[in-house]
């Protein structure tokens, strides 16, 4: 067996003297689709913007292919290998191709690349017929499908996806759930916080449920 | 009084390229557009730090900034004065009375707007800015850059509110510049000190300049903000 892509250690997270969860030790495979589930309130984005640094508060740390790193001084190079896609996705108010070729800016990609990876990242969520429309304008299905395109683009290690399809309609619905599918043949490490029953049920999917606390592997 | 007159002396004035009256309007228009573009990138920058950064001391920042704003302008130009007097600590430089003086008190009107503007823009910005600029791998100062970005209609009008209050003050002005016809003489210390002398035509020529000058900037801040009009 290969070693984890990730390990928690002592992930502990507490609001003034309430304790939201501690996770003493949890693995996660390189190459695997997670869903992280658990009632409203159990710490499903708190843990997330954990483990994608948006957090410096809390306690513990991680092992990052072996590399360990505290999350009170979260180390600048994993905010390249570990990309957040926030519930309301935010997309920034230029253009669509500059909200995709921001993080590969970051990356210092070469524009001729970067015009490859933008053009292809568009076509993979299915907006092309939206490549003029200002960000701001796009429904709510195109923004979350834009947003998991510009995270895709950067082909992060790991990718945290916060309730992808809530506040979608069916057919949004649909096509987000074609494209967390996809990830997962891709063989993209995922992890999907979720209450959709739909992608809960997604074949290939390993349920992890935080509840009171705690966080199980849970099988079927 | 006959209004009708001087108002048609002044449209000659203005149309008919009087020298001295153009003179004028330059000096006003050059040594505001520098003073606004010399304090604009400090004062956003810390605008930015103030509405961001948590440290000791920033609430008492802030309030300084916010009482700087409603210091008059007279005693700016009193404090700039005594700096730049030939027996001030500056003194030295020789700046008193001269544009450049001006420029200085412009600049230290200006600063408090810019920095307040910023803050409110800042603090007005989503929060989710910042941080998808973070998780995208922006680093912390990209990611400034970008958040200053989404809220730059706030910024820019920051930039023309500095500006617009810059170029119509007249009591630091009259201070530090001294109205020298031909060197510091600008719109509003001819209009305050000139008219008086009886030189309406002057004056209403003057004056109309300056409201089509506040009314351009103004017309131009909304024309940007309907093009990008898009939150
Ligand atoms: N700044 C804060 N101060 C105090 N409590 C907070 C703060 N932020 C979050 N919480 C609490 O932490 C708990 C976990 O919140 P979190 O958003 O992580 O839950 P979640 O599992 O994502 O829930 P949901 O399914 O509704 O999205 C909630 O009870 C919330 O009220
Ligand atoms: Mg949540």
């Amino acid at each position: 067996m290969s070693a984890p892509l990730l390990a928690l250690r002592g992930v502990r997270k507490v609001f003034g003297t309430r304790v939201l969860f501690e996770i003493d030790r949890l693995s996660v495979d390189e190459g695997g689709a997670y869903v992280l589930v658990g009632p409203n309130g159990s710490g499903k984005t708190s843990l997330m913007r954990i483990l994608a640094g948006l957090d410096r508060e809390a306690g513990g740390g991680m092992d990052f292919r072996g590399a360990p790193a505290a999350f009170t001084s979260y180390p600048e190079r994993l905010r390249r290998s570990i990309v957040y896609v926030h519930q309301h996705p935010y997309l920034f108010h230029t253009s669509l191709r500059h909200n995709l070729e921001y993080g590969l800016r970051c990356r210092g990609v070469p524009a001729a690349e970067r015009a490859r990876r933008v053009d292809e990242a568009i076509a993979w969520a299915g907006l092309e017929p939206r490549r003029a429309t200002p960000p701001a304008k796009l429904s709510g299905g195109e923004k979350q499908r834009a947003a998991l395109a510009r995270a895709r683009a950067l082909e992060p290690e790991l990718l945290l996806l916060d309730e992808p399809t809530s506040n979608l309609d069916r057919d949004g619905r649909a096509q987000t759930l074609a494209l967390l599918a996809q990830l997962r043949d891709e063989r993209r490490t995922v992890i999907v916080a979720c209450h959709d029953q739909e992608i809960i049920g997604l074949a290939g999917f390993t349920r992890l449920r935080l509840d009171d606390g705690r966080i199980a592997l849970q099988s079927g | 009084m006959d209004l009708l007159e001087p108002t048609r002396q002044a449209f000659a004035l203005l149309f008919g390229g009087d020298p001295e009256l153009w003179q004028i309007i330059w000096l006003s228009l050059w040594v505001s557009v520098a003073a606004i573009a010399l304090v604009a990138a400090p004062s956003i920058a810390l605008g930015f730090l103030l509405a961001k950064k948590r440290f000791p001391g920033q609430r008492a920042a802030v309030v300084l900034v916010q009482a700087l704003l409603s210091f008059p302008t007279v005693v700016i130009g009193l404090v700039i004065y005594l700096l730049l007097s030939r027996r001030g600590p500056l003194g030295s430089f020789d700046l008193l009375f001269t544009p450049w003086a001006i420029m200085v008190g412009y600049m230290v009107i200006a600063f408090p707007i810019l920095v307040v503007f910023t803050i409110a823009a800042v603090q007005g910005a989503d929060p989710r800015v910042y941080e998808t600029a973070r998780c995208l791998g922006a680093g912390r100062f990209a990611a400034s850059l970008t958040t200053l970005r989404e809220v730059r209609f706030g910024i820019l009008a920051a930039v023309v509110n500095g500006f617009g209050r810059a170029i119509s003050e007249v009591g630091c002005a009259i201070m530090v510049g001294g109205n020298i016809a031909g060197l510091t003489r600008n719109i509003p210390t001819a209009i305050a000190l000139e008219t008086t002398k009886g030189d309406f035509a002057q004056g209403i020529a003057l004056g109309f300049v300056l409201m089509v000058v506040a009314l351009g900037v103004n017309v131009l801040l909304a024309l940007l903000q309907g093009q990008g009009g898009l939150r």
